[in-house]
């Protein structure tokens, strides 16, 4: 369960986001829907604790995120969310194997014998097997993509966050990067938060959340 | 997979940056490492040498020249001293050993050192040193490699370098260049080499030796020649027999007397002795070698040092530089790890690793890179000064450079770790 209330962020000298009150349970599938600049990617930061509301409170699980330290709002955020973005957000120096596995590190929820094994399961799942010790660099969009998806699904955690997925995508990659990700969160009983201004991409989701109006211009 | 292998894959995914700055730390580290290094040895082996003899006696003049000139057949001698002075110093109550040279000629550049036999028999020994089984250390650096010492006038006992390099073996004869220079030889004189040395890692390796009477008869030839009006085109046949001249020792001049004394304690009161009641100058080689280090080698030294630490502080900054860059780079990198599950205490150590990698691989090629130059120039110093420079030892002083080249290489990525510390996730990630 993520619930954000009351939460206002200073975006600069006359802009804030603000959010009254935003539910999601568990297993949902939602879209953060609405256009350009009208605050749906700060509502995931805030939601991820990627970034910290002024006022008001962000809980996840039950945790009131907020309040935690840094430290402890970065061991948090590894365990519970997943991260699939735009341009994919691969390391680099790192093969499809490793950047899966990078991610069971830092979080730390799983033993150690069962990362290799479960990153290799994942990226067998999204159809790479035979690109585990590729690099980022020799893969295609639509395989780097499916990489991240690995990745944000490696762990333990019940929420993935997806940050307009499909931008980078031809129609034809990202559709099937859409039901891929799809499938395997209905897969993994984890909740999917998604970002797209795109509103066929909001409408094939079973909820959609429109996020016009929370970013405003205040008065000094 | 660890933060030493994600800062490894770092520097290995910008390589040539990477190598730079490497080869920048391991040009530094050689070039302080082989200034140690030779500055360590060739102090050691003067020390060595020192170990021989307590004082140097020569006539007056410069104490160091007469150390130079006695002791390491280096430089001109200062002068001559009479050989019945020797035979007074000898007897005096606190001398043990006192063995009379007399330096002058060489042989394609080689010392021609004429001295007793008896000094082939004395060990050189330390006051200070100990060796494994508690006894003063003790070095022999006439020990016979082949043939034998020498028994009488005008045989020779040479050096290994001077054998190898000449190619004079057992029977072979040579006649000597009077002075160092060429200024007339004793073509008519042969020399016959009747011993080759053990290699001693002294100037002995340098020097040849020859019965003191040798060097006198010699030199009566010459001045009988120069004051009989005669030249020193010595194609005439102008035969002379050096058998019938007469060698009144008492009568002859020696370059230096090397005296070793009952107890180094007595060095300042035997000197007091010699500066009182002969006319002499005593030098004590420890001191003489520390003042030619301070005041000639020590500024070459600390110039080299200063140059090398110049280099340190560059290397330091091209690794602060370098990270600082990548780093700026790397900005949304850090912000995944940070969104997927890295602290910033963890980003901050893995830059750190990254420094430290640079800077031990750069420390452990410059290593490589000092002791390869030691050894070169260990080898043209042997060559040359006839003194055996060991390129592969590390010393102390060498330990303490890498420890402070290490700190240095850690301090210069603190920037860059706290540049990556200090990220802004949400901001990073949303940059294209």
């Amino acid at each position: 369960m993520i619930e954000l209330t009351q939460c206002r962020r200073k975006l600069g000298p006359q802009v804030e986001f603000f959010c009254e009150e935003f539910k999601v349970g568990p297993g949902a599938q939602l879209a953060l829907w609405g256009p350009s600049g009208c605050g749906k990617s700060t509502m995931l930061n805030l939601a991820t604790g990627l970034l910290r509301p002024d006022e008001g409170i962000v809980r996840v699980n039950g945790t009131e995120i907020q309040s935690l330290n840094e430290g402890q709002m970065d061991r948090f955020r590894g365990q519970n969310f997943g991260f699939v973005f735009q341009t994919f957000n691969l390391l680099k120096p790192f093969t499809a194997l490793q950047n899966v596995l990078l991610g069971m590190q830092f979080s730390d929820t799983r033993e150690p014998d069962e990362w290799k094994p479960r990153a290799t399961a994942l990226l067998e799942r999204v159809g790479l097997g035979h690109r585990l010790h590729s690099k980022p660099n020799t893969m295609s969009v639509g395989e780097q993509q499916r990489v991240a998806i690995a990745r944000a699904l490696a762990n333990k955690q019940q929420v993935v966050v997806a940050d307009e997925p499909t931008g980078s995508l031809d129609p034809k990659t990202a559709a099937s990067v859409m039901d891929l990700l799809i499938e395997m969160c209905t897969e993994e009983e984890v909740t999917m938060l998604m970002v797209t201004h795109d509103k066929s991409i909001a409408d094939s989701l079973p909820q959609r959340f429109d996020c016009t109006g929370l970013v405003q211009e205040v008065s000094s | 997979m660890s933060l030493w292998h994600i800062a490894w894959n770092y520097l290995w995914n910008r390589w040539f940056t990477t190598t730079m700055t490497i080869l920048s730390v391991a040009l530094a580290v050689g070039l302080i490492s082989s200034i140690l290094t030779i500055r360590n040895e060739t102090r050691k082996r003067f020390e060595e040498e020192q170990l021989a003899y307590d004082i140097v006696v020569g006539p007056q003049g410069s104490p160091l020249q007469l150390v130079l000139n006695a002791i390491y057949y280096m430089d001109n001698p200062t002068g001559y001293m009479s050989y019945s002075d020797y035979l007074r110093i000898k007897e005096e109550e606190d001398v043990a050993h006192a063995f009379p040279v007399g330096l002058g000629d060489t042989y394609n550049s080689f010392r021609i050192v004429g001295t007793e036999k008896d000094i082939f028999d004395y060990p050189w020994s330390s006051d200070t040193q100990l060796d494994s089984s508690g006894e003063y250390k003790k070095r022999y650096p006439f020990q016979i490699k082949e043939g034998r010492f020498f028994e009488q006038s005008m045989e020779a006992v040479i050096g290994v370098r001077v054998a190898e390099e000449t190619g004079l073996t057992i029977g072979s004869e040579f006649s000597g260049t009077h002075g160092i220079a060429d200024l007339g030889d004793h073509a008519e004189e042969m020399y016959t080499v009747v011993g080759i040395l053990k290699p001693s890692g002294t100037s002995n390796d340098r020097a040849i030796f020859v019965d003191l009477v040798s060097v006198w008869e010699l030199h009566a030839t010459h001045d009988e020649e120069l004051e009989e009006g005669h030249s020193h085109d010595h194609g005439h046949d102008h035969a002379h027999d050096h058998e019938t001249k007469e060698i009144h020792k008492e009568d002859q001049k020696i370059t230096a007397v090397l005296v070793d004394l009952e107890s180094s304690s007595y060095r300042f009161t035997f000197m007091e002795t010699i500066l009182d009641d002969y006319k002499c100058t005593p030098a004590v080689p420890i001191i003489q070698v520390t003042r030619l280090y301070d005041k000639i080698l020590g500024p070459v030294v600390a110039v080299l040092k200063a140059v090398g630490y110049v280099v340190v502080i560059i290397s330091a900054l091209s690794i602060m530089i370098g990270l600082y860059l990548s780093i700026i780079q790397r900005k949304r990198d850090m912000a995944i790890m940070r969104a997927l599950g890295a602290s910033a205490y963890e980003i901050f150590g893995a830059v750190i690793i990254e420094a430290f990698l640079v800077t031990l691989i750069g420390i452990l090629s410059g290593w490589v890179l000092g002791k390869l130059v030691a050894i070169l120039l260990g080898i043209y110093v042997s060559q040359t000064y006839g003194l055996t420079i060991y390129g592969l030892t590390t010393s102390i002083d060498e330990l303490k450079f890498f420890a402070v080249v290490a700190f240095v290489g850690l301090f210069a990525g603190i920037i860059p770790a706290w540049e990556a510390y200090q990220a802004d996730i949400a901001e990073d990630l949303q940059a294209s």
